[in-house]
């Protein structure tokens, strides 16, 4: 019987507890600087060195490249670059290789659509996806 | 109550019949009412005791009309049926288990003024009715043809049937006390002194066994959720399953008022405060006893089935029957 | 004529108490359990095979999904596997950033375990008690690596991010804290007669049999077996800090629940001296090349995760990727105990049994 009063006091005792019940959809859910969201693309940055298609370990980055349109500069840009967030896991690994920081991180992570073909985000959603850019990467 | 026995002495007929039915009519709005509250009240209680707030979104911040969107859901969801169960007895089983839990409020007495019917053997019509129950969960168990249902029918006849005995076993000795098997005038005995304070044992096997009547935890083996699923009702569904979740309401109802009228003195004020109305007491009372209930539920992990008919019947019935013995001897001595 | 018939019961794969998408084929007679048989299978994923085409980094992210509630030691197992194969450094901050987000990893697994377990056995507040707590673990680890669970936090030699600033007394308040309120635990559970009843006694088995079934971990040690990897083998620099291990004696339920209660305690206080021996400045992470390449050859190394000793082996030919990597998944060795347990023991003691080995579907099914 001692347990069990004692298991009773407790319960009571956390009545007027603080609760810990987050108000998320109500309220957004802070996240730390560095949570791992959505990422983030900036073209203008983009060498095109391919290093983020080789280390993504699922194979959910596309992206092609063309020569710079100004004849006197060496390298290529980006044409299209496209991320499936059917099957990206947002392990940061390509923020990591990406020696320019083109693509970068944000703490923005609501992913849910009504369809599939939504998940698909192309080059221009990724620019455009600018806020809560993480700082630090 | 004087129409009310000429209305009863009366001949069938029709418009008797009409004039029964209506006169039921308020009683079933307070207990859906209650029944309604009761749910939302446990959500809360859990809810704070777990450090979460309950309902807060339909209808207000504090969820006011949860319980009645999760109603109007269960009426508007297809009512499914296992192919292979047994049709009638399906149907059945939730008929037989909430019509007694409603027939049982018949004879609670509120207050002096407020109560439906005062028969001589009130006590002995509760208990004796609130025990067919146990046949809807059973019928339901065997009918849904699935094998966790029928555990969980085994389980519940097994438990009311062993926590049945000690339960009335207590009972004797409040009707050794009060000499009566009246529920009015067993609250009448207790004007100065409530039951409780006289039968401290006698209360607390009550109160377990009736924790075991009404498959609350720690006791709801029949319904265990960890084991068996949902027990008996895993294959109800939409209004088939509100009518096993309304009978266990109802039943929280009943045996939170029985326990009032037996243990706590009913309608009797606290001496002193006779100036608060009867019904506010009776209110308060019953109130702090769903809340035990509720408490209970939100503390305790479940018991297993074989050591709950070991402490049914090695435990609860011995003490029982001392208790009995007791009160005999006290009756003897000092009234 | 009354007879008594054998029935066949399924047990999962969803049903709220086997954790997962786990199967159980049971025959019961009554509420008896005659034979039960496990079926697994349903989550598996086949992280070793694709590990053979993923490069050592890529790996990683992988690891977070076996064991997903102290993904930590996944992460720490495999980086330490390639990391001994090459014979890469490890800078000393990185060490003690991984031990203590190991440790806190192992707290937040134990707190799950306390919770569901309890939830199991029908209590239903602990399970939102030890989430409050773990939540704290979580916000903590989630400001030091960016993500709630699947963490990707350990790199090869080293790890991704230092401590954020003023995460490391963070963790300082939260030992006194977390201590609070385990003994809180304590008082409302631990005590409880109902509960002492349905675990004492229940699943028991003795030191032969335990190790026979080469089981790891708390299931082990609750027989009396004193063996911990951090003790007896000691990777990382589990060497430097002063700990028990909790061993248990009767082998039953009781014994498997005060050995991880115990294991808190004593995670606490590896945090806690890590949090002071920590270096106050340095690199974390060491000197890898740009490219990972394991010289061919072979390595076995083990650590203890929460469930048991987790291992990682990995035969290399001298390429970017392993030619074949393979996971000792503790929750997968500790389930073959199963059957011999269930037999003979009621419906009601099924869930008991089960919560008490602590399985893992992710891990058991890899």
């Amino acid at each position: 019987m001692k347990g069990i009063t004692k298991g009773l006091a407790h319960t009571l005792r956390n009545m007027s507890k603080k609760k810990m019940s987050y108000q998320y959809p109500d309220e957004p859910v802070p996240m730390p600087d560095r949570f791992r969201g959505i990422q983030k693309f900036y073209p203008e940055k983009c060498i095109v060195c391919n290093q983020c298609v080789n280390i993504c370990p699922t194979d959910c980055i596309q992206l092609t490249g063309k020569k710079h349109p100004d004849p006197d500069r060496k390298g290529r840009i980006i044409e299209t670059y496209d991320i499936n967030f059917e099957i990206c896991i947002l392990c940061d690994l390509c923020t990591e290789v990406c020696p320019t920081e083109a693509i970068v991180m944000t703490n923005n992570f609501e992913l849910a659509d009504y369809s599939r073909d939504e998940l698909f985000k192309d080059l221009q959603w990724l620019d455009e996806n600018d806020t809560n850019v993480r700082e630090e990467n | 109550m004087e129409w009310m026995m000429e209305l009863l002495k009366s001949p069938p007929g029709l418009s008797n019949l009409s004039t029964f039915l209506i006169l039921t009519l308020p009683v079933l709005s307070i207990v859906l009412g209650f029944v309604t509250y009761a749910i939302l009240a446990e959500r809360k209680v859990l809810g704070y005791m777990q450090l979460r707030y309950g309902p807060n979104r339909t209808g207000g911040r504090f969820g006011l009309l949860q319980t009645v969107a999760d109603v109007l859901k269960l009426l508007i969801k297809e009512d499914t049926r296992p192919k292979e169960a047994d049709r009638p007895l399906f149907i059945l089983a939730p008929v037989i288990a909430f019509v007694p839990s409603f027939m049982v409020l018949a004879v609670i007495p509120y207050t002096e003024s407020v109560m439906f019917a005062n028969i001589g053997v009130g006590l002995l019509y509760f208990i004796a009715i609130s025990g067919l129950t146990t046949v809807g969960m059973l019928t339901a168990g065997w009918a849904s043809n699935n094998k966790y249902a029928l555990m969980g029918g085994m389980r519940s006849a097994a438990q009311m049937i062993s926590y049945e005995i000690p339960l009335l076993m207590a009972l004797v000795g409040v009707v050794l006390f009060a000499g009566s098997l009246n529920l009015v005038e067993i609250v009448e005995q207790q004007q100065y002194i409530p039951y409780i304070l006289l039968q401290p044992i006698g209360f607390i096997i009550f109160f377990i066994a009736a924790t075991a009547e009404l498959n609350r935890t720690p006791f709801d083996l029949p319904e265990a959720e960890s084991e068996l699923i949902a027990g008996y009702h895993v294959e109800y569904s939409g209004f088939r399953f509100a009518f096993f979740m309304l009978a266990e309401y109802v039943y929280l109802f009943a045996m939170s008022a029985l326990i009032t009228v037996l243990y706590l003195g009913g309608w009797n004020p606290i001496i002193g405060l006779g100036f608060i109305p009867d019904l506010v007491w009776f209110g308060i009372k019953f109130s702090i006893l769903v809340f035990v209930f509720m408490w209970v539920r939100a503390t305790l992990p479940r018991i297993r089935p074989d050591q709950l008919m070991e402490f049914g019947w090695k435990v609860l019935l011995p003490v029982a029957m001392l208790n009995i013995f007791l009160s005999a001897i006290l009756k003897e001595i000092f009234f | 004529m009354i007879r008594t018939e054998e029935m066949l019961l399924n047990v999962g794969p969803q049903h709220p108490s086997t954790h997962g998408v786990f199967r159980l084929v049971v025959k019961v007679e009554g509420e008896i359990i005659r034979e039960a048989t496990p079926v697994i299978g349903y989550l598996h994923r086949g992280t070793e095979k694709l590990a053979e085409d993923l490069q050592y980094t890529q790996i990683i992210p992988y690891t977070d999904r076996m064991d997903y509630l102290s993904a930590m030691t996944n992460n720490y197992v495999i980086c330490h596997a390639v990391e001994t194969i090459v014979g890469l450094e490890v800078p000393e901050r990185a060490e003690y950033l991984r031990v203590i987000a190991m440790e806190l990893g192992r707290i937040a697994s134990h707190l799950v375990w306390y919770g569901t377990y309890l939830l199991d056995l029908g209590a239903t507040s602990p399970f939102l008690y030890a989430f409050r707590e773990r939540e704290a673990i979580i916000n903590l680890l989630n400001e030091l690596c960016g993500a709630r669970l699947t963490f990707n936090y350990m790199r090869i030699g080293g790890v991704k991010w230092d401590a954020p600033e003023g995460w490391i007394d963070k963790v300082r308040e939260f030992i006194p804290y977390m201590r609070e309120q385990l003994d809180g635990y304590h008082g409302f559970i631990s005590g409880n007669e109902i509960f002492l009843n349905r675990v004492k006694g229940i699943g028991q088995y003795t030191q032969e049999e335990a190790i026979q079934y080469s089981l790891s971990g708390a299931n082990l040690r609750c027989t009396g077996v004193d063996y911990d990897i951090r003790k007896v083998e000691p990777y990382s620099i589990y060497d430097r800090f002063d700990f028990d291990v909790p061993v248990g004696e009767t082998g039953d339920a009781w014994a498997r629940y005060k050995c991880r209660m115990g294991e808190i305690e004593e995670s606490l206080k590896i945090l806690e001296q890590a949090v002071e021996q920590i270096p106050e400045e340095g690199k974390v992470l060491g000197k890898v090349p740009r490219i990972i390449k394991a010289p061919k050859g072979e390595v076995y190394v083990r650590i203890e995760s929460p469930r048991g000793e987790i291992g990682c082996y990995i035969a290399s030919d001298n390429k970017k990727s392993p030619y074949r990597l393979k996971f000792r998944r503790p929750s997968f060795y500790n389930l073959q105990i199963l059957p011999k347990l269930l037999e003979g023991e009621n419906m009601a003691n099924l869930v008991t049994i089960l919560g008490g080995v602590d399985i893992v579907l992710g891990e058991v099914d890899g």
